[in-house]
């Protein structure tokens, strides 16, 4: 099948002001990755995944270079502009889920009315995470596992071209961790959200369409996977 | 740990700044407004005590010996002494008026020496005279001067400048500001009077028993207190003792705490009083709201560090201590500079003008104990609250510190099982919940409002007020431009001339006192004759037409007595023996004056005598005619109220910057700290793509929500409190209280105006938010 590309990083470099000197936290970074592709990024602490994530997802402007995303360029946005291309566009899952306190699960997810036109309908979004009988807990009354479920589905209800997950894994026990992940797939397989994961795990890699290996704030390696494992057959 | 502290305190830099200022204001003003009023209180007591004031007065036509014998033996009466009152006119250029007292022993009423040799009941020919006329006259010891009273001209060489414990406030002259050129008084001895036996005395000067005069005469009391057990029990007592003793034979009876001078004083000091406490509330209410916000910030902030010191061994009550130096230090520092300066500054800006109404031997500030209590009380209370905003964190263990914070549990409330709820809309879902989760936060925010309203409100509704009875008193009520006050001596003839003369009219002015059922109460008679230049208003304050028979009385009298209309009262008038009786015709209002008022031809029909007291007129008149004591000229009392007005208007600047600044902090601060609690929400609500519009809009929905409950109740507070400092204002004003549909929509504009303003300082915080770094603690 021919896809298209639908992200394009060229030499883009974020830096940051460390007193003594600057330290590039990205560093003159150039990829592509096609649309309804499955992308993982590995590295080791502090090399600048999260960054990289980042300012992909919009919440941070790079120093220099450009991000084409769907044929435009993000890099230099005004304020309001980034957050019309991040409701249309990203949808986000971090670590820590990041849900509203005050809302319940439902009320998190129909948050997506107030940003997109036609968001999917919250109860909806809901059921794919097979959490439909917890739509009127509050977030506190979930476990960690439910609450990152909640999450991935208030990030799906926008409908959005890209889902980026920061170490979504990150604070579940490996099990919860699989089940999320499988989620996360299916939203790729099935529904053709371009998926980006960034992740210390580095088994995840067999899974994915495409690996980029990051250290030190450069991109050292990016490898294409011609046959991506099923999530069940991947050796944890 | 220290220089840690320093480096917070100069990054939240504005708050501890504020909260240093405002622990400052509230001690500055509470002991220099204290100060303040204390010294009065000190000075006027003392005065008081040194000069031995009289504790009842007497009033009648003379005082024989039997009857001075028979108030002596009366029981609860220590000492009587006798004097003659009269008022002369001094020979100096501009005519002023003098009250002479002819004193027979000089013990009870004491003359104040200033300059000069002090009083002599065996001196003849000497006068010791009031020193504020002597200065504004250029009068020295040693000078002479003349002066007539009931058509004798009498000379006397002036010996000492004195000043009399009855006079504090000069209640002689017509105009509000007393003018101290045009009116003084003096004291001669028994013998100076030019035909010795001719003199009767006027007045009796009593002083009570010492049994009584522990706490019932304390001025230190509060008027009503004092007042209420003064009617209920002591004053009947020994009123109607004396009544008994002297078989009725005497005009008027008045106690100490109703000499004119005496309750205004009182009221002044009473006023200052209200204004010392009531100001260091709002501004300590401030100073531990903005301690509570900015601790709760810093100490979110720096939940890592403190899970870190901890888990390095520090023990929980060195970090407590640190925490709480915060607010220690900067208590203390503005408690106690604020103890240092508030006294010795403050007076000294109240003292000059109080000096221009008031006359006092000493104006000197008066330190109390509660001074230091107050400030003790102040540190603590903020150290405290310091530790309160801190206290959580810290009784955790060091793990639970170290993990991000977990979200509160939250349950669903009432509203939200109705189907209304799913119909809100999303902002006002977030907000119900938000508030309810946050129910001091929304308390808080919702008095702040509340103050700043009740203080906006009260200080425009006085400023209407004000406006309000000066065009009542000048416009609708008095219609002449001139009044002309009439001698005791003048003669009938002389009355008619001037009435021709000048185009005039006749009225009668009086004191009476009124009974109805057990109550009884002293006030203004007013007998008009055809009289078209003033205009009774209604109780609507409305011009109407008075009927022809029976009594009117003004609508404050009817209340203070219990009394409706065609119901009967009994009066007397201050000088006449016997009481009338009378049904009341018609109720009216009056500024200024409240009593009765009735016509002439009703007035004879009860048997009593008219005689004229003062000639008003529409023309102006400006050159004194014979048989006319003085003039007052409308446009003068108008001027007059208007310097008046002009300190009231002070009041109303500060009472409206007060209000200022507690709406701004207030705000300020909570919407700090609610930013602070829900930076991470709109963090991840901006990161989805939610507009900064939209969440300004949060904010602001919230804020006015806050606001709109504080308005609405600071509206009644504020007319409650104009009701209470107007209440302070004396018993013979009549201040109608009303909002004006401008002054409310002031009100508002100001309240909700405030409420924006301090909402737009947020949009450039949430604009900047940066969404990378707020969402980073966590992970
Ligand atoms: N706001 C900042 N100011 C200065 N330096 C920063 C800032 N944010 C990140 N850095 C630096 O940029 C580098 C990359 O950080 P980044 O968070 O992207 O790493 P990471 O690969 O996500 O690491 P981890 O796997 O531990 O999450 C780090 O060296 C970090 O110190
Ligand atoms: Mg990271």
């Amino acid at each position: 099948m021919s896809v298209s590309i639908i992200i394009h990083f060229t030499h883009v470099t974020r830096e940051y002001d460390a007193g003594t000197h600057v330290l590039k936290a990205v560093d003159d970074a150039t990829f592509s990755i096609k649309d309804g592709e499955f992308v993982v990024i590995l590295g080791p602490s502090g090399a600048g995944k999260s960054t990289l994530l980042n300012l992909l997802g919009g919440m941070d402007s790079a120093t220099s270079g450009s991000i084409m995303v769907d044929g435009k360029n993000i890099v230099g946005l005004s304020d309001d502009t980034l957050t019309e291309y991040r409701a249309a566009y990203v949808g986000f899952v971090f670590q820590f889920y990041n849900l509203i306190p005050t809302l319940t699960a439902l009320e998190n997810i129909a948050l997506t009315k107030q940003i997109v036109k036609d968001p999917i309908d919250a109860r909806k979004a809901l059921g794919l995470v097979g959490l439909a009988d917890h739509a009127n807990q509050f977030p506190a009354r979930l476990s960690g596992g439910e609450q990152q479920r909640v999450s991935i589905a208030r990030a799906v209800a926008k409908n959005p071209v890209m889902l980026l997950c920061d170490e979504p894994t990150g604070a579940l026990d490996s099990q919860t961790g699989i089940m999320v992940l499988e989620l996360l797939q299916t939203m790729n397989r099935k529904h053709g959200k371009t998926l980006v994961i960034v992740t210390h795990n580095t088994a995840l890699a067999e899974a994915a369409d495409k690996v980029i290996h990051m250290k030190n704030g450069k991109i050292c390696d990016v490898t294409q996977n011609p046959t991506p494992k099923a999530l069940s057959e991947v050796n944890w | 740990m220290l220089r840690k502290m320093l480096r917070d305190m100069a990054r939240h830099k504005t708050q501890f700044v504020s909260i240093f200022l405002m622990a400052f204001l509230a001690i500055f003003i509470y002991t220099g407004v204290g100060g303040e009023w204390r010294g009065l209180q000190k000075s006027v007591d003392d005065f008081y005590a040194e000069t031995n004031l009289a504790d009842a007065f007497l009033y009648g036509n003379g005082f024989s010996d039997g009857q001075v014998q028979a108030v002596k033996d009366t029981p609860g009466v220590s000492v009587v002494e006798r004097r003659l009152e009269l008022s002369a006119v001094g020979d100096l250029e501009n005519k002023p008026i003098l009250t002479l007292y002819f004193v027979e022993n000089g013990e009870i009423s004491k003359p104040f020496l200033a300059e000069g040799v002090a009083f002599d009941k065996n001196n003849t020919d000497g006068i010791w005279l009031d020193k504020r006329f002597a200065n504004a006259q250029g009068l020295k010891p040693g000078d002479t001067v003349g002066f007539v009273a009931n058509d004798t001209r009498l000379e006397k060489t002036v010996r000492g400048l004195i000043y009399s414990a009855e006079q504090v406030f000069e209640s002689g002259s017509d105009t509000l500001t007393p003018n101290f050129a045009d009116y003084g008084y003096a004291f001669l001895s028994a013998g100076a009077f030019p035909v010795p036996e001719m003199l009767t005395y006027t007045t009796l000067l009593i002083k009570a028993d010492d049994r009584m005069d522990t706490g019932r005469w304390a001025s230190s009391e509060s008027g009503a207190d004092l007042e209420s057990r003064i009617n209920s029990e002591s004053r009947d007592d020994l009123e109607s003792r004396l009544d008994a003793a002297l078989n009725g034979t005497y005009n008027v009876y008045l106690e100490r705490e109703n000499l004119p001078s005496v309750s205004m004083f009182n009221n002044e000091i009473q006023q200052h009083k209200m204004m010392g406490d009531i100001f260091p509330v709002v501004f300590l209410l401030i100073a531990l709201l903005t301690l509570v916000t900015t601790m709760t910030r810093i100490v979110t902030n720096q939940r890592i560090q403190i899970g870190t010191l901890k888990a390095l061994g520090f023990k929980k009550w060195v970090i407590a201590r640190h925490y709480v130096a915060y607010g220690f230090f900067l208590a203390a520092l503005g408690a106690v500079l604020g103890l240092i300066i508030g006294p010795i500054t403050l007076p000294y800006l109240f003292y000059p003008s109080m000096s221009g109404f008031y006359t006092l031997p000493e104006w000197k500030p008066a330190y109390d104990v509660s001074f230091v209590l107050m400030a003790i009380v102040l540190i603590v209370l903020c150290a405290a609250v310091n530790w309160l905003a801190c206290a959580n964190l810290l009784r955790e263990t060091p793990a639970d510190t170290l993990r991000p914070k977990a979200p509160k549990s939250f349950r669903h409330g009432l509203l939200e099982r109705t189907s209304i709820w799913d119909k809100l809309g999303f902002n006002v879902q977030w907000n119900l919940r938000d508030s309810s989760k946050n129910r001091i936060r929304a308390l808080m925010a919702i008095i702040g409002v509340f103050g700043c309203t009740a203080l906006v409100v009260c200080a425009l509704s006085m400023n209407d007020a004000m406006g309000d009875l000066k065009v009542w008193q000048y416009e609708t009520i008095n219609h002449y431009e001139s009044k002309l006050a009439l001698g005791e001596a003048t003669t009938q003839e002389q009355i008619d001339d001037i009435v021709t003369q000048v185009d005039g009219e006749t009225i009668m002015e009086g004191t009476v006192e009124i009974r109805a059922g057990s109550n009884k109460k002293s006030a203004s008679l007013l007998v008009l004759d055809n009289t078209t230049l003033i205009r009774p208003t209604d109780v609507n304050l409305q011009p109407f037409d008075l009927p022809q028979d029976g009594v009117f009385i003004t609508q404050k009298m009817a209340t203070a007595l219990d009394v409706k209309q065609s119901d009967e009262i009994e009066w007397h008038i201050y000088g006449v023996e016997g009481w009338t009786k009378g049904q009341i015709a018609a109720i009216y209002r009056d500024p200024v004056n409240q009593g009765i008022t009735m016509n002439r031809a009703q007035f004879e029909a009860y048997g009593m005598e008219f005689y004229p007291t003062a000639i008003l007129t529409a023309k102006n008149v400006t050159e004194s005619k014979a048989g006319v004591d003085s003039i007052t000229l409308t446009a003068d009392s108008m001027a007059g109220w208007d310097d008046l007005t002009e300190a009231m208007y002070i009041m109303v600047y500060l009472l409206i910057a007060a209000a200022a600044v507690l709406s701004v902090v207030v705000l300020y601060n909570l919407g700090l700290l609610a930013f602070t609690e829900m930076e991470r929400e709109m963090a991840t609500l901006k990161v989805m793509g939610l507009k900064s519009g939209k969440l300004r809009g949060l904010l602001l929905t919230q804020n006015l929500w806050f606001s709109t409950l504080g308005f609405a109740f600071g509206v009644p507070g504020g007319i409650w409190l104009t009701n209470i400092i107007v209440s302070l204002s004396g018993d013979e004003f009549d201040f109608p209280i009303w909002l004006h549909p401008l002054t409310l929509l002031a009100a508002f504009v100001f309240t909700f105006g405030l409420s924006v303003l301090v909402n737009l300082l947020f949009s450039r915080k949430i604009r900047r938010l940066d969404m990378v770094e707020s969402l980073k603690v966590m992970e």
